[in-house]
């Protein structure tokens, strides 16, 4: 007989609240990762969408892209060697539009690549979100460090960089602008391991991304947030779990006495647990889920089918240690105890 | 016969500095299929005699030996078989699981019991017994919709589905008036006799002697006198 599912069956509406806070508490951190993740990828999309690779930069840039100035001669070589390394720039501006309106972006231009938009001179490939702006295919932009204008040739999905959609420019416009002849960066994507080279230093993509200003404190808080409420979760399912089980000792205490083995009172809770905890987190996922796909544009929201079965996986384990750890007193009732509390 | 006996059993529980001696040494055997109580004021020893006789608690020294095993010298697992199959329990309060069905609490105590029955074997001896105890037209129900003395009935048909070898009631009818206490205590006798089971029970309503075969009164952790009921031998004659 099952005694975990009787119990349930009995007593709904004391598992039904048990289950909305587990429901809850999961709910938030989803959505609360959906919108760290969100956030990240807003900060860098740009690089995170590439494939993992190696960023190279100058080794007296100081860890700082736009320091970095790479060798044309180098850059010749590289490019030569590597099958898909492209060497490109980054530099945050403004472009005005029509309307004379600055709007903020991160000019990128490279070499020739599968990896970047690659555009002729006087034309720009710009991010969608600009779309938003009120800025179509077509539309002429100006520079105020550039002489010519740019023609609006299309719109890239999720391509951010430091919050700031993306602008790709042809490099010859890039370098009349910044006044530069040489790149800033070569990447070369599918590279496990950084090849040694004379006044280059090498980045992985995630060492990459963590050279990008306000990144790697933005992430960590981010990560705080979300970690911090597994944990507060944690012990939150753990001390729920502990009052259930301190509600029901006089009741382990009689089944004890009567001969039920102490692992069976264990299956019992763990059933429970897994239960309340399973059902839970599949709505919470499935809605959570949901709301990737409807939330608005403008609302930066990123939840991984994986990211969310990682953090399932982490609660049903802590949901399983916290119950366990509550579940320990069960092991140390002594029936006569049960007994001579009176009653269940 | 006596196939159940406790040896010198003493039972001390230290506070502190001070050394409280509960148990001074008893020896008591029980026939089988005879019902036997124990008596006593309050803090006589009675009740822990009870529940160290039944495994529920260690004796400081003694021995209590069941079918010639000491039980007192059996790990926590040993124990809890002899508990789950040859012994039955029925104390002050029904203490009936208050999730589970007047049927399913039988069904649980056969499944604890290890009983080797089938699904419709269980059901079939659940409503024998519960025919027995006169609840087997509230099967259906649950603890929460039982009056006390249904619910003690129901308690003792738990106690003795399995059919132990031995019964423990502490205080049954405690919680009962005089009326269903009777009752009760007809229940016990009857079907202990019936079904050849051994009873150890303890007692301050001396109305309930009159169902016991012996008698062993308790003070200060000893025993005082060991007697056969005169009442029961009253009420048979």
């Amino acid at each position: 007989m099952s005694l975990a599912w009787k119990e349930m069956k009995k007593n709904k509406i004391r598992f039904l609240i048990l289950g909305s806070i587990v429901f809850l508490i999961s709910l938030l951190t989803f959505m609360i990762s959906g919108l760290a993740n969100g956030l990240s990828h807003d900060n860098a999309a740009l690089i995170k969408d590439l494939p993992n690779g190696q960023f190279y930069m100058n080794e007296d840039a100081d860890e700082t892209y736009n320091l970095s100035r790479i060798d044309s001669n180098l850059q010749e070589k590289w490019l030569n060697g590597q099958e898909d390394a492209a060497a490109l720039s980054i530099q945050m501006g403004f472009l005005n539009d029509k309307n004379e309106k600055q709007q903020s972006v991160a000019f990128v231009t490279s070499t020739e690549s599968k990896w970047f938009e690659n555009v002729k001179p006087g034309e720009v490939v710009l991010d969608r979100s600009m779309e938003d702006k009120g800025i179509k295919a077509g539309d002429v932009l100006t520079n105020n460090q550039f002489s010519g204008e740019f023609v609006v040739k299309g719109f890239v999905d999720q391509k951010k960089f430091s919050h700031a959609p993306v602008a790709f420019i042809n490099i010859e416009n890039y370098k009349e602008m910044y006044r530069v002849e040489e790149m800033q960066l070569i990447y070369v994507p599918g590279q496990d391991k950084a090849q040694e080279a004379d006044g280059l230093q090498s980045f992985s993509k995630k060492q990459f991304l963590e050279t990008i200003p306000s990144y790697s404190a933005e992430q960590m808080s981010l990560n705080m947030i979300v970690w911090f409420l597994v944990v507060i979760s944690g012990m939150l399912f753990a001390i729920f779990f502990y009052m259930m089980n301190v509600q029901k000792i006089g009741l382990y205490g009689i089944l004890k006495a009567i001969g039920l083995k102490t692992s069976a009172l264990f299956k019992m809770m763990w059933t429970q647990m897994i239960f309340i905890t399973g059902i839970a987190l599949v709505l919470s996922a499935a809605l959570s889920q949901g709301f990737n796909m409807i939330a608005p544009d403008g609302m930066p929201f990123t939840l991984t089918l994986e990211t969310t079965i990682i953090l399932s996986m982490v609660f049903l384990i802590i949901g399983f240690i916290g119950a366990t750890l509550s579940g320990i007193q069960i092991k140390k009732i002594e029936p006569l105890q049960a007994i001579q509390q009176g009653e269940v | 016969m006596e196939f159940f006996t406790v040896n010198d059993i003493k039972k001390a529980f230290t506070n502190g500095e001070v050394r409280e001696e509960i148990l001074k040494g008893i020896n008591i055997s029980l026939k089988k299929g005879e019902i036997t109580a124990l008596v006593g004021a309050s803090g006589s020893g009675k009740s822990t005699l009870l529940t160290i006789a039944a495994g529920l608690q260690p004796a400081s020294e003694g021995q209590i030996l069941f079918e010639g095993k000491n039980i007192n010298a059996m790990n926590q697992e040993q124990i809890r078989k002899i508990r789950a199959n040859k012994f039955g329990f029925v104390f002050q309060f029904a203490h009936l699981v208050p999730f589970l069905t007047v049927e399913e609490q039988l069904i649980l105590m056969l499944d604890v019991s290890e009983t080797k029955l089938t699904k419709q074997e269980q059901k079939r001896e659940v409503n024998r017994i519960l025919k027995l105890v006169g609840m087997d037209h509230r099967k259906k129900a649950y603890p929460s919709s039982l009056s006390g003395g249904e619910k003690q009935r129901v308690a003792f048909a738990r106690a003795i589905i399995h059919k132990p070898m031995v019964l423990f009631a502490d205080e049954p009818t405690a919680s009962l008036d005089s009326k269903k206490s009777k009752e009760m205590m007809t229940l016990i006798r009857e079907l202990t006799k019936t079904l050849n089971i051994t009873t150890l029970m303890v007692t301050h309503d001396e109305e309930m002697l009159s169902y016991v075969d012996h008698i062993i009164k308790m003070s200060d952790g000893l025993i005082l006198q060991t007697d056969e009921s005169t009442a029961v031998h009253q009420v048979i004659s």
